[in-house]
């Protein structure tokens, strides 16, 4: 039921003594009730039906809110006033029910789907009477209350009085006051995060005044509530460099890891899909990378940001978690960046359940976040419950996949032909004797006729995919509920029997106290995925075309081909050697907030988040050449979890014409994770490998961290006149992974903003302007890449390893370093924000420069130091700048026809901007001062000699030569700086199509960067060696002399001359190239099936869909996919279809 | 309304109390215990004898380096390339192997970062023990000079090879990694010094039996025959002489009569043995050296110039080496560990053994003149191997000279270097080896290490 009677609450004025002589003409208040009412998004007919005999207006409204969706407003006793009224018409427009039902004095306004009943204008004779009365006039109490559409009161929504001094909160009832307001005339001002600001006209004369106002919800972006940390904000008065991704983008992508579907998504987000196994982890970025090496040596960090589900740390964050090897750890692509790729935790999320994944970029907004804040933070937040109805809703679909961008190699005559050529080049002639330099089992002992496609037969493979998410939600304003469950089922491409099966539970609470001061939220997420793969073996594509059969009719494995051993090519080896992982995902936090005071509330946010990986995996006897027999398997444990406490309070006040918003809060978090395995060997029996006892001999091996973390956090927000924004941010952290006395540090930002639009003079000169808001921060945050304990000398056991005579061994675990702590990230952002035609068109410019020194890294040592690296603060800066800019807009919107689109383009530029004393110090042939952190440093690549037939290269003293030298021209050597591999510019952007039911969203997303390419992996062998190589390079490889060829002579094995100048090639400029792709990342179809057939069945919405992910790509990448630069054996990423229905109950 | 502020009020102060509680322990929310449940620090690890020993034998029988397995030089890698690059090796896999029979090796080969890192991270290892146990009041005196004497043979051993396989290296004897980090290149002969010092501190604190069962650890004589082969190698004749003739003398070891009991744990020539570090597979030797299966090509084929020069009949040929038939071709591979799985006795990794001690006397013998006692040690090892005497003339010390040369070859091929040191110091590489240039003398530094080190230099001929 939605009538909103006027409610009539005279309060008394407050009494004063220059006012006594005046209590007869005591002015009972203004009695304003404002309703702010949700849109609804249904097409509802206009036209009504109707039959009634001497009803009140009561009964009639009701029913034709029944039959077109539209809301009604009366003011108090208008309903009386009219008295009983009869009507009888049949599909008559509304607009005319309207008017023969309501007669003077009372007429009505439509605003959206709101129908406001109101009296008419004031007779003369009232005119007459209010200017009597304006005689004797007084100051006037003002008093309203701010609800919902459901008449729940809306509490610590502003109000004021434009242009005055009156400014006020709503009570915890949604009732507000403005005491002893003079006559005039005045604009009524009142906001509320996630619903339109209202302005109305009102007047105060000393006389009743009647009024009836609607507020609806925000249809702009601007007014759209996004979560911060540890709040919610609104982006019209947001100061921070935020971006939200939210749950009609997220739903549409058929992907299983929510991450992957951020993809191009959000300004200053780069996120790369690593390999196209399902499960598999993504690489996720905010604003380039910050930190200096801190891995091992040569392997460059990949910096991620801090992950956050309902408030709860995550535990594992964006982790592989999976010890054994499967075929999601493929290394996607090499390029001296770390990347391990594997199962990630994510992956036990339905994207389903999500409701946004909010991006915190800027110190404003992530300095609350203090220590682990430097690289970003991401905030997924989870579906609650909506007051209405109990709605079921049942999505169900079935995926079909195969390889993005299948790569095209030789067939067995090509390959033949190749390695004839190949050993031409070398003098050599093929032979079958092993010992001899021109062993070519391929040339001489294979069947010279047989060609297999192996990319066919690995990658190739039908799937069958299926996703279904069905979810019952409803409940009152005051306990709403939402309780979701799906299923997803993820074949692989890949032969034998693997998925990826989830299983998730997702539930969410809301309860308000009836006093309205107490409110409980929990939301609780359960996952479940098992991930079946093959240990490994995609790598096996490069297989000679004409390789021999490798099992007979039954499945056995061949192991010989005419005493040629079939051992390392063997296939289908790895599909009988699987990983089996089971990974179960808990996430649940409780928020509890009880208002102490008008304005003032504390709360509790009570977190756990934990997973759990279990993984075997076997290898039987019978994926095992007979004659050694070796039965093992691996058994591995791994877990995860967080306790976060954090209490909270807040506080909002107005203070004169602005509104001070105020928290505080503490942190306590402990996170831990245990990880064990245990290698068993000397099984008897295969069908023992589901038991460690039955293994002869076992090594086990574990491994447990310890974290704890403390923190106080404060921010300060006042918002003046709605158009002057300052906000402070705070916090004091304390974390166990650093030494005595460097325990805790504090981090902090100031920010300010001024929503120039709402400036008159500039109103007045740019009317088509409907929002400008200038906003900036500078702030710092920290970084802690460290381990527990690292600061002091340990000693650990030995793995693996049996008894030296009775005796474990125990070895040094790492370097004494006590003196380290955070690395310190200062950061400033300034940010333009625009809005045109009623903020149909948003757009948004964002510069920053972020400089992140104190580098905390595991510096890398010199060998002979005796470990490869050490924790330290390295006094070092890096800095990213760049800018995003990102448009939202509302192109066409008309009844049956609307078009939207989002845009965003991203530039980050990475610098390594100081770093005293690089020559002397370890990552001197690493990192270059004003150079990017990704710098490549090589050869610079000339051509192929026509004369010799090889690669040439630019020595240091500029010549010409085929044999460079290593190293950099200090170090005596010809290495130059021939690159990096920073993003030159990324993006996204989507377009949304409805027309009557059919409605259609396209998201193309883009990159371009430098990266290896193709060439990068076809050297990674050697063309002309016993591996097959993409159908591309045919006719490109040097001959005979005189060739202008693109590629050297080809190599017939290890022993070739040619080998160097090959090996130098891959380090040279020509293994890189531009690497620009634009991808049809989402294409969206859905038809919504007609209403009237639905009512029939008893449904309330129904539609059908096709999602489609990584349609197609258009890219200036030779071959291989522009996501995996430099590989062709990680597991291709994957085009999926989605078909699909969508049930709503 | 008043009442409701001062009830309010409370739960503000209770408020404000927990926030300034939480404040005030802060430092104790962020405490852990001592150390975390899956390592001990350092302190706990030598706080007694017991621990004192588990980090000891760690040293043993684990490289942190490589987070696992191997004495120095894990995988067998040093006996690989050494063994390609004197030839007595060739190949058939993947091309880092190959650059060190073809004398094409690079900065970047991955074997040779392995030859380089994994000594010093064992050393780190040593130096730690040796920190450790100094000054340490929870350790008896007779123990810390036992174990002191140990470390001491390790570390000579490690600076050994390392100066043979790169000549100058950095020398490394404390745990002080800020400084260790930038260390140069210390002369050949300052880590010779070095070498002599620990050695000649070790024979000074060893005693002649072993300090546990078996010939696991180093005892006095492990120390004299590591001096011995220092000696040899530093062309001291006398004193290379008199170390060797004071072990052999010792009358605690004999030649194995049997050449497949050799490698086997209770080895009567074993002067230095450890345990295999598996219960499941054998030593990295066997894994690396025999093929899985029967008809399965080896990874490293015996090379024809080493089976010819195995005369008639001599056993070692047969017992220490095996074939493989592959087609129509039989490839020879090292045998001289059979255990790809565990052996019962079990097969120990032999690191100095009574054979090589003769062949020490027996070439400083020949070098001071004593041909005939020279070669009657070369005859002792023939006679095992079922050959008869040798038949070089007695009267030219040449052919002694060059008689050993032989006897060592084949009795001590694929280990530990011996053959590829041996015509390095002896010059005769370059008529032995084709392709062999000076330079190849030495491996040249990995580049890796030179990039981490900018005091480093690289080896000539490898720029």
């Amino acid at each position: 039921m939605n009538f909103y009677p006027l409610t009539k609450r005279a309060r008394q004025s407050r009494r004063r003594p220059l006012h006594q002589l005046f209590r007869i003409m005591k002015l009972t208040a203004l009695i304003i009730t404002i309703a702010i009412l949700h849109v609804s998004a249904k097409v509802v007919a206009q036209k009504v039906t109707l039959n009634e005999q001497q009803v009140s207006l009561d009964k009639v409204f009701k029913d034709i809110r029944a039959q077109t969706g539209y809301d009604f407003l009366i003011g108090n006793g208008l309903i009386e006033k009219a008295g009983l009224v009869t009507i009888n018409v049949k599909n008559a427009d509304l607009k005319d029910v309207l008017k023969t039902i309501l007669r003077a004095p009372l007429t009505y306004e439509m605003v959206n789907k709101t129908v406001v009943v109101k009296n008419q204008e004031i007779s003369f004779f009232d005119n007459l009477k209010d200017k009597a009365a304006k005689l004797f006039v007084l100051p006037t109490d003002i008093t309203g209350r701010v609800i919902d559409s459901l008449g729940q009161p809306l509490v610590g929504a502003s109000v004021s009085l434009k242009e005055t001094k009156y400014n006020t909160l709503t009570d915890n009832k949604g009732n507000f006051t403005f005491s002893s307001v003079p006559q005039g005339k005045y604009t009524l001002i009142v906001s509320y995060i996630g619903y339109s600001k209202l302005e109305i006209d009102i007047q105060v004369e000393g006389k009743d005044l009647k009024l009836a106002e609607v507020l609806h919800t925000a249809t702009s972006a601007l007014d759209q509530v996004q979560v911060i940390g540890y709040g919610t904000e609104s982006k019209r008065f947001s100061i921070g460099s935020i971006a939200a991704v939210n749950a009609n983008a997220i739903e549409k992508q058929p992907v299983t890891n929510p991450l992957l579907a951020l993809e191009g998504q959000a300004p200053g987000l780069a996120v790369t899909a690593m390999n196209g196994v399902p499960g598999s982890t993504v690489l996720v970025q905010v604003r380039g990378q910050n930190t200096l090496g801190a891995s091992s040596l040569g392997l460059k960090p990949y910096d991620q940001p801090l992950f956050i589900i309902d408030g709860v740390p995550s535990a594992t964050g964006n982790a592989n978690i999976s010890q054994l090897s499967n075929l999601a750890q493929a290394q996607g692509f090499t390029g001296g960046i770390s990347q391990a790729t594997g199962i990630g935790a994510f992956n036990d999320i339905n994207p389903n359940d999500i409701e946004s994944i909010t991006i915190l970029k800027d110190a404003d907004a992530t300095s609350i976040y203090g220590s682990q804040g430097a690289n970003g933070v991401v905030l997924i937040t989870t579906k609650k419950g909506k007051p209405g109805k109990t709605t079921f809703d049942l999505n169900v679909n079935s995926q079909f996949n195969e390889v993005a961008r299948p790569i095209q190699l030789l067939n067995t005559q090509q390959y033949l032909q190749l390695r004839k050529d190949a050993f031409a080049a070398d003098d050599l002639t093929p032979s079958s004797n092993p010992n001899d330099p021109g062993y070519a089992p391929d040339l001489t002992i294979f069947d010279q006729n047989k060609y297999t496609n192996w990319q066919k037969i690995i990658q190739g493979n039908n799937t069958n995919n299926t996703d279904i998410h069905a979810s019952i939600s409803g409940g009152t304003a005051n306990n709403t509920f939402l309780v979701s469950g799906g299923y997803t089922r993820s074949d692989y491409n890949y032969p034998g029997n693997f998925s990826d099966q989830r299983y998730t539970l997702h539930s969410a609470l809301h309860n308000t106290s009836a006093d309205k001061r107490f409110t409980l939220d929990l939301a609780t997420d359960y996952g479940y995925n098992q991930n079946n793969s093959a240990g490994f073996g995609n790598q096996y594509v490069l297989l000679p075309p004409n390789t021999p059969d490798l099992t007979d009719g039954n499945g056995n494995l061949i192991w010989s081909y005419k005493g040629v051993p079939l051992n390392t090519g063997n296939f289908y080896k790895s599909l009988k050697q699987p990983d089996n992982l089971s990974s179960f995902n808990f996430n649940s936090s409780l928020h509890l907030n009880y208002q102490i005071l008008q304005g003032l509330t504390f709360g509790v946010n009570l977190g756990y988040s934990r997973n759990t990986a279990t993984e075997h995996s076997i290898d039987p006897s019978t994926a095992q050449d007979p004659s050694y027999i070796d039965i093992s398997a691996s058994f591995a444990n791994n877990s995860a979890q967080t306790i976060n406490i954090e209490p909270q309070i807040n506080y909002t006040k107005t203070i004169g014409k602005g509104v001070l918003t105020a928290l505080a809060g503490g942190t306590y978090e402990k996170n831990s994770t245990d990880a064990s395995q245990t290698d068993a060997y000397g099984y008897t029996n295969d069908d023992f490998l589901g038991s460690i006892n039955g293994a002869a001999t076992t090594y086990p091996y574990d491994n447990i961290n310890i974290f704890k973390y403390v923190a106080l956090f404060s921010r300060l927000k006042y918002i003046y006149d709605q158009k002057y924004i300052l906000e402070f941010s705070g916090r004091r952290d304390g974390s166990s992974n650093f030494g005595p006395g460097r325990q805790f540090g504090n981090f902090g930002s100031i920010g300010a903003g001024w929503i120039f639009s709402e400036e008159k003079a500039f109103k007045e000169a740019f009317p088509f302007f409907s929002y400008g808001k200038l906003s900036g921060s500078y702030g710092t945050t920290g970084g802690d890449a460290s381990q527990a304990y690292s600061y002091q000398a340990l000693y650990q056991t030995v793995s693996y390893v049996s008894d030296f005579q009775g005796i474990r061994q125990i070895y040094p675990y790492n370097l004494y370093n006590p003196d380290f702590s955070w690395a310190t990230k200062k950061s400033l952002n300034l940010a333009l924000d625009f809005g045109f035609f009623n903020n149909r068109l948003l757009l948004n410019a964002t510069y920053y420069r972020d400089r992140e020194g104190d580098q905390l890294v595991s510096y890398p040592l010199a060998a002979q130091a005796g470990f490869a690296t050490v924790y330290g603060n390295l006094n070092a800066v890096v800095q990213n700048q760049g800018w995003e800019f990102s448009a939202s807009s509302t192109n066409i919107k008309t009844k049956d026809f609307n078009w939207t689109t989002n845009f965003n383009l991203s530039f980050n530029r990475n610098k390594l901007v100081s770093f005293p004393n690089l020559a002397a110090s370890s990552y001197a042939g690493q990192y270059i001062i004003g150079q990017p952190t990704s710098v490549i440093i090589g050869y610079r690549y000339k051509d192929v000699n026509p004369t010799t037939g090889l690669f040439e290269f630019y020595a240091a003293n500029g010549t010409v030569t085929s044999h460079p030298h290593y190293g950099t021209a200090a170090q005596g050597g010809d290495e130059v700086v021939i690159g990096n591999r920073e993003i030159n510019y990324m993006g996204g952007f989507g377009n949304t199509f409805t027309y009557k039911r059919f409605s259609l969203y396209v998201f193309c997303q883009f990159s371009s960067s430098e990266q290896p390419n193709y060439l990068s992996a076809v050297y990674s062998t050697i063309p002309g060696t016993m591996n097959n190589v993409p159908e591309y390079i045919l006719g490109k490889y040097w001959e005979a002399p005189g060739d202008h060829a693109t590629l050297q002579r080809l190599a017939s094995g290890y022993s070739s001359s040619s080998i160097n100048a090959e090996s130098a090639f891959n380090q040279s400029s020509g293994a890189y190239g531009n690497d620009t792709y634009l991808r049809v990342k989402t294409a969206a179809l859905s038809y919504a099936l007609p209403d009237a057939w639905l009512k029939k069945v008893n449904i309330k919405n129904a539609s059908l869909f096709i999602n489609a992910q990584n349609l197609f790509t258009i890219t200036n990448y030779k071959a291989g996919d522009p996501e995996q630069p430099g590989s062709f054996t990680a597991f291709p990423l994957q085009r999926i279809v989605a078909f699909g229905l969508n049930l709503k109950f | 309304m008043k009442k409701l502020f001062s009830y309010n009020n409370k739960i503000l102060a209770g408020g404000l109390l927990i926030a300034f509680s939480t404040l005030v322990s802060c430092k104790k929310l962020v405490e852990l215990p001592g150390n975390p449940p899956t390592q001990i620090t350092r302190q706990q690890a030598f706080s007694d004898s017991a621990s004192t020993l588990s980090a000891v034998v760690g040293v043993y029988t684990y490289n942190q380096d490589n987070q696992g397995d191997g004495f120095a030089y894990s995988d067998a890698n040093l006996t690989i390339a050494t063994g390609l690059s004197a030839h007595e090796l060739s190949y058939t896999s993947s091309s880092d192997e190959q650059e060190f029979y073809s004398y094409t090796l690079t900065p970047l080969n991955s074997e040779v970062a392995t030859l380089w890192q994994y000594p010093y991270a064992s050393l780190y290892q040593v130096n730690d023990v040796l920190g450790g146990i100094t000054n340490n009041s929870n350790l008896s005196a007779s123990f810390v000079k036992q174990i002191t004497g140990e470390m001491e043979v390790t570390r000579a051993l490690y600076y050994f090879n390392l100066v043979n396989l790169f000549g100058s290296v950095p020398l490394v004897t404390s745990t002080d990694y800020v400084a260790n980090a930038q260390l140069p290149r210390a002369s050949a002969s300052a880590v010779y010094t070095q070498i002599l010092t620990d050695l000649n501190n070790a024979v000074k604190k060893l005693p002649s039996t072993y300090p546990s069962s078996g010939h696991a650890r180093p005892n006095l004589y492990t120390a004299l025959a590591l001096l011995a082969k220092v000696h040899l190698y530093q062309k001291n004749w006398q004193a290379a002489y008199n170390e060797a003739d004071s072990i052999i003398r010792s009358g605690g070891y004999s030649l194995e009569p049997t050449l497949n009991n050799v490698f086997l744990d209770g080895s009567q020539e074993a002067i230095w043995q450890l345990p295999i570090e598996s219960s499941y597979d054998g030593t990295a030797e066997a894994a690396n050296f025999m093929p899985y299966s029967t008809g399965v090509t080896p990874t490293f084929p015996v090379t024809d110039s080493l089976l010819n020069q195995f005369e008639t009949g001599d056993q070692r040929k047969t017992n220490w080496l095996d074939t493989s038939v592959v087609g129509s071709q039989t490839l020879y591979y090292p045998y001289k560990y059979k255990d790809y799985y565990p052996t019962s006795p079990a097969t120990d990794f032999m690191v100095f053994r009574l054979a090589e001690i003769y062949l020490i006397r027996a070439e400083a013998a020949a070098e001071l003149g004593n041909l005939s006692a020279a070669l009657a040690d070369v005859n002792t090892i023939r006679a095992r191997a079922g050959l008869g005497a040798s038949t070089a003339n007695v009267t030219s010390q040449a052919a002694v000279l060059a008689a050993v040369m032989k006897e060592r070859q084949t009795e001590l091929c694929f280990e530990w270097g011996n053959r590829w040191f041996d015509l390095n110091r002896t010059g005769k590489a370059a008529a032995e080896l084709p392709g062999w240039q000076s330079f190849n003398a030495l491996f040249p530094l990995p580049q890796a290490q030179i990039q981490l080190n900018h005091l480093l230099t690289q080896n000539p001929g490898y720029h």
